[in-house]
């Protein structure tokens, strides 16, 4: 194919995408049947609107009962005649130590998208940038390279919640527009793996324009500046690690050595607490309080919860070696986290006094590099490679260091797991062990690690 | 981590290969990568093999995850641990901190999409380049239930894999084939290399080292 064949393929695909989604499930809807789930019955569904079934991962016992106590509902029932006092005199709380406190107690359900709503003050956005969402969305239709990635990835984001579960459905059509109009916006990030996760969760509280300047809010301000993260090398990333390295130097050095020494390094646990403030490795409705706090607090929540998340279950992954370290910080905590959630919330909230006597709560403002440069919204005719969605052969200069960057790190976690672990417990970097003294033929039972990490 | 070795399968392993884990000689350890553009299935397979699931949704991989699962071949116990790897292109810098170390890979293309088999090709290049000089690649064709879509045509993919000296296979991580087979084959052939290896270093006596490697030998001769 020619350079404008291939520029025909890319742009027949993007307009086959966007007229799907456009079209919804109307009349003569044309939906593989595998996108849509068949008839079921489901099991239960809990408050969030997630489906409980034995066969999908949300599933979990503790939130099927959590939907059945009538008392978590009725201490939110009384919460929720405060909350709605204060949300009419909002102007009078904004800053206090009381709405610091009650949102640190959670805020009510039903009143959540309200609250995220003024905390981020979206409708001031809203008036301020009147059209600016509908054009970047028409934009993304005509436009967007990444249309293709993000239709992949809106057909698998959370298809356990009720919202997103029908392909094409209202929710799928916001999550594809609100996604697509970003990429058009900060062409930066464009679109990155990781924030359809975060449209749809705010997709579960708020229209598709506030959605939409809400993610806008969260890349960009200052309090915030998930930008840093997302960009190619994910420099933020790189940043936030190592402050949690001197973190944990300091206040969990036991639970480092013992992370170091089995091999799990930083970089392999953090990247879905810093991209997705903690979704889905906590179970979803503490999720949704720690959210609750990173937007009214900022940034200086995802370092807090790191060390909280350690520091609370530091016990626990002091008795596991790393299969089960890795195990229980990917997948065990989503489903049962071991502790209440009040309980770790009031100790997220002591983490946060303790990281902030010691000056470690906030990692100091962005270097210049984690920052936008560009101005937003404006639009600009994606090159051919980008159009086309070829691959660049080389790395960018941010990649290249981002690459090294996180060859030393693995060098280093494997050196450290090297030295500290003494020869007789074996470890990747050992080579062969053998426990019986027979050495003229292979012995009956040794474990072969590999060497070269 | 002395325990990391034991023998039998994990919590999650299927019946069948726990029911082997705990017999037999030798415990293998080997760190696998899974690599490949977004969406070709790379979790799937992964999830077929571990735990015997396929979901339809499968969730997009942010970063990467870690999972393990233990084969029985013959006298040795393999225990593959599994990192699956995002496909974004973005996220290719990270890459390094998934392979680096690894004795394997499973490089994943979808059948019915041309482009991911170019893809696929460029990840098999920088593993020649980058990764351990000796690790057993692998090149799996996913989706292959997908034949009336396909795009990348049998043929062309194996003559690609035997020119680069790669395992091959087409699977289906939907309908379970070739799923266990590939990681069994990419097993056999890593244990044969480092039993070999291994096996030399461990002998003491000259004799003993001989006697060795001509029983791996023979018994690789006869098992072609």
């Amino acid at each position: 194919m020619n350079d404008e064949e291939l520029v025909q393929r890319a742009a027949d695909e993007r307009a086959a995408i966007v007229a799907k989604y456009r079209h919804g499930r109307r009349d003569g809807a044309v939906i593989d049947s595998w996108e849509d789930p068949s008839f079921e019955i489901y099991h239960v569904l809990d408050r969030y609107g997630f489906i409980h079934d034995k066969n999908n991962k949300h599933f979990s016992n503790e939130r099927i009962s959590e939907t059945l106590d009538p008392n978590v509902v009725k201490v939110e029932m009384l919460r929720v005649k405060k909350w709605v006092k204060m949300l009419r005199h909002w102007d009078s709380v904004v800053g206090s130590e009381k709405l610091k406190r009650r949102v640190f107690k959670g805020i009510p359900n039903s009143l959540r998208g309200q609250v995220w709503s003024k905390v981020l003050d979206l409708s001031t956005i809203r008036e301020q940038q009147h059209g600016k969402y509908q054009e970047m969305r028409d934009l993304a239709w005509r436009w967007s390279p990444d249309i293709r990635q993000i239709d992949l990835d809106v057909n698998r984001t959370y298809r356990d919640h009720i919202m997103f579960r029908e392909r094409y459905n209202l929710k799928q059509q916001e999550l594809f527009n609100v996604l697509g109009a970003y990429s058009m916006y900060n062409l930066e990030i464009g679109y990155c793996q990781g924030m359809s996760q975060i449209a749809a969760l705010l997709l579960m509280y708020l229209d598709e324009e506030d959605a939409f300047w809400a993610l806008s809010v969260l890349v960009s301000d200052r309090k915030y500046n998930m930008h840093g993260f997302f960009i190619p090398g994910f420099p933020k990333l790189l940043r936030y690690q190592e402050h949690h390295d001197k973190i944990m130097q300091k206040f969990l050095p036991k639970l480092k050595k013992h992370l170091d020494k089995n091999g799990v390094d930083t970089g392999i646990y953090t990247l879905k607490w810093f991209f997705q403030c903690f979704l889905d490795r906590i179970p979803f409705r503490l999720t949704l309080r720690v959210w609750d706090v990173y937007l009214l607090m900022g940034e200086r929540i995802l370092t807090a919860m790191a060390y909280n998340l350690l520091k609370l279950h530091r016990r626990k992954l002091l008795s596991l070696g790393m299969d089960e370290i890795l195990q229980f910080l990917q997948v065990h905590l989503e489903k049962k986290f071991e502790v209440d959630d009040d309980v770790a919330m009031e100790s997220l909230s002591h983490c946060l006094d303790d990281l902030k006597k010691n000056k470690l709560d906030y990692p100091g403002p962005p270097p210049p590099n984690e920052l936008p440069r560009r101005p937003f919204g404006l639009f600009k005719e994606p090159s051919f490679e980008h159009k086309v969605g070829r691959r660049s052969s080389e790395f960018s200069a941010v990649e290249r260091s981002a690459r090294e960057s996180v060859v030393l790190r693995r060098d280093a976690a494997s050196a450290a797991a090297l030295a500290e672990s003494p020869v007789q417990e074996g470890h990747p970097n050992g080579h062969a062990r053998h426990s019986h003294g027979d050495n003229t033929t292979l012995p009956g039972k040794y474990i072969l690690y590999s060497s070269r990490l | 981590m002395a325990n990391r070795g034991g023998p039998g399968g994990r919590p999650n392993g299927t019946a069948q290969q726990q029911q082997g884990g705990g017999g037999g000689g030798r415990i293998c350890q080997f760190k696998l990568v899974l690599l490949g553009e977004s969406a070709v299935g790379k979790s799937s397979l992964v999830l077929r093999f571990v735990k015997g699931q396929f979901h339809e949704y499968q969730e997009s991989t942010i970063g990467a995850a870690f999972l393990t699962q233990t084969l029985c071949l013959e006298d040795t116990t393999v225990k593959f641990e599994i990192w699956d790897t995002a496909g974004q292109e973005r996220y290719h810098s990270l890459a390094p901190m998934y392979y680096r170390g690894a004795q394997a890979a499973i490089v994943v293309y979808d059948v019915t999409n041309q482009d991911t088999f170019g893809r696929a090709k460029t990840w098999v290049k920088e593993l020649q380049r980058h990764a351990s000089p000796n690790i057993v690649i692998a090149l799996a064709g996913n989706k292959a239930d997908l034949s009336n879509k396909r795009n990348v045509e049998l043929d062309e993919a194996k003559a690609y894999a035997e020119e680069n000296g790669l395992l091959f296979m087409e699977t289906s991580a939907k309908t379970a084939v070739n799923v266990n087979e590939i990681f069994q084959e990419i097993g056999e052939s890593i244990v044969g290399l480092f039993v070999l290896v291994v096996g030399i270093q461990i002998c003491r006596s000259e004799q003993s080292r001989l006697n060795y490697v001509s029983k791996i030998v023979y018994s690789l001769w006869y098992r072609k």
